[in-house]
């Protein structure tokens, strides 16, 4: 858990503040989007939390305590930092850039060993191919991946990540973020992910926090952001297909119709699943009704008309 | 104007070996107190806090080499005098500007993103120096003081002028006597020395540099 106090950065020389009087309270175990277009102060923030920055003032309190109380090395050295750029040290092998804090805190080398084979086969890399190669002879994917499992290597509670996934083309993009989110299901870290793209920040965030010049905008669940804008700024940046993306976040169940589907075509989604898969599921089969399923049942169906109506409803806007 | 054969192998054979090891001795005590210096300096001028004056630095230092070191040893004869001290001491200055420089160029051509990541690891700014910046600027460090090796071994010849010894009493006792034996031989040997020299240093940043590398 970790919480931001009122936080300032003004940087000599300007006139505004980067960061102005920024609060924000991040769960343990949960993902804090930090969205925002760039200049509004985001990576700004990141870095105060592991100390990179110093705040002007207001504190940044970690399970309580305030960081600036600790040692700045001692800090860094427990919580993960993931930047775009990954910053491999280019001399280093890719097992030892992994090794690098276990080393720094002094791990006996058999312990630092295991620890970095499984945290490769964590990555989704092979330890015997990847192990004893340089930086430069990696792809950008596998060199990301590396990056991550350099931030997870003393499995840190925090990890502090800047556009991780930025530098990469869009199918390796969706595939780590799928692969990070799969890997989050388990480790429960206390995540702060800065972005700029609303999609990425819709799709890992469990909290969105928009900044804008500096300010804190709007911070809820994906959910809220989407159905509550705060103001124009917010909704220019969710775009005007909000409607359409709402229905990532809303489960088939909330636009059913119970009952038998009469026009039946074995096409069929879970109760669970979000209305989305349902629309697509309608465009790729040209049908304009899908049956809702949950497990072997049949629990009702869903119509194009009840999708189009949601989506005009909450985002005033629709498909068609 | 013909070249007297006997005359240019004496010179090589005889009259030379005596005046390397001098000449040896007025190259590496001047690259020596010159990396002393420029070492540290370059470092100095590469830390965030004094970045700004690392163009400054290298004007006054760019400047300085402009100077002939004959000219150095001349405006300092009052103080120094005569002999190998002033010449060590002219050739210092000289040498000063390549390595300043590459430290300078290589330390900061070390990326950002490397540095930013290894100081959000954990490492201190020690660890960051030491284990990150010196070593992935190590060759560019080094061409800095091979350049001023190489350099120095021919302005030393120059030290011979002022009662410094060396290589230079051959070769002035050629331009002197007009003997171009003894200019030509005394020119092949120091040609050798900054060819041994250079390889030395190569061996050195060789042995020096993580294996994948070299």
């Amino acid at each position: 858990m970790f919480e931001l106090h009122e936080v300032t950065k003004r940087f000599p020389g300007t006139d505004t503040p980067a960061v102005d009087r920024v609060s924000l309270h991040v769960e343990t175990g949960e993902i804090c989007m930090l969205l925002g277009p760039s200049g509004c102060g985001k990576t700004t923030i990141l870095r105060m939390i592991n100390r990179l920055i110093e705040p002007t003032f207001g504190s940044v309190f970690i399970d309580g305590q305030d960081i600036a109380q600790v040692n700045p090395d001692q800090l860094r050295r427990g919580i993960g930092y993931v930047i775009q750029q990954i910053g491999l040290l280019p001399h280093r092998t890719v097992e030892e850039n992994i090794a690098l804090v276990p080393r720094l805190l002094k791990w006996p080398q058999n312990r630092v060993s295991g620890r970095v084979q499984e945290l490769l086969e964590t990555v989704g890399l092979d330890p015997q191919l990847v192990g004893k190669k340089f930086p430069y002879q990696l792809s950008g994917g596998q060199m990301q991946r590396v990056g991550v499992a350099r931030a997870l290597a003393v499995d840190p509670p925090i990890m502090l990540m800047d556009e991780p996934f930025g530098a990469v083309d869009p199918i390796i993009r969706l595939r780590l973020q799928d692969e990070f989110l799969n890997l989050q299901q388990s480790f429960r870290k206390t995540i702060c992910f800065v972005t700029h793209d609303m999609n990425e920040a819709l799709k890992m965030g469990d909290k969105i926090a928009i900044l804008n010049n500096g300010r804190l905008i709007q911070h809820g669940t994906p959910r809220e952001i989407l159905s509550h804008p705060a103001d124009p700024f917010v909704s220019h940046l969710i775009g005007e297909d909000r409607g359409v993306k709402l229905l990532d976040l809303v489960c088939v169940e909330a636009l059913m119709t119970s009952g038998d589907n009469d026009g039946a075509n074995g096409t069929c989604v879970q109760l669970n699943d979000p209305a989305k898969t349902a629309l697509d599921l309608m465009l790729q089969e040209n049908t304009d009704r899908v049956t809702v399923c949950q497990g072997q049942n049949v629990a009702g169906y869903v119509t194009w008309g009840a999708i189009k109506e949601y989506v005009h409803r909450v985002g005033g806007d629709g498909p068609g | 104007m013909a070249l007297d054969s006997q005359l240019f192998f004496e010179a090589l054979l005889e009259r030379s070996p005596p005046h390397i090891l001098e000449h040896f001795r007025l190259v590496l005590v001047p690259l020596f107190f010159a990396f002393l210096l420029a070492f540290p300096l370059g470092v100095f001028l590469t830390r965030p806090r004094y970045q700004r004056y690392a163009g400054q630095a290298l004007a006054l230092l760019n400047a300085g080499q402009t100077v002939p070191p004959l000219a150095i040893i001349a405006v300092f004869l009052p103080f120094l005098g005569l002999g190998f001290f002033p010449a060590v001491f002219a050739l210092t200055i000289y040498a000063l500007l390549p390595i300043a420089r590459n430290t300078i160029a290589g330390i900061s051509s070390v990326p950002e993103e490397v540095k930013e990541a290894a100081r959000g690891m954990g490492m201190t700014s020690w660890e960051v120096f030491t284990r990150v910046e010196l070593l992935l600027s190590l060759p560019v460090i080094m061409a800095g003081l091979k350049t001023s090796a190489v350099l120095t071994v021919g302005t030393a010849v120059l030290a011979s002028l002022v009662g410094g010894r060396g290589m230079g009493a051959v070769i002035f006792a050629g331009i002197n006597f007009f003997r171009p034996e003894l200019i030509v031989a005394g020119t092949l040997v120091i040609g050798l020395m900054a060819v041994i020299l250079e390889r030395l240093l190569s061996m050195v940043e060789w042995l020096a540099l993580p294996r994948h590398l070299r």
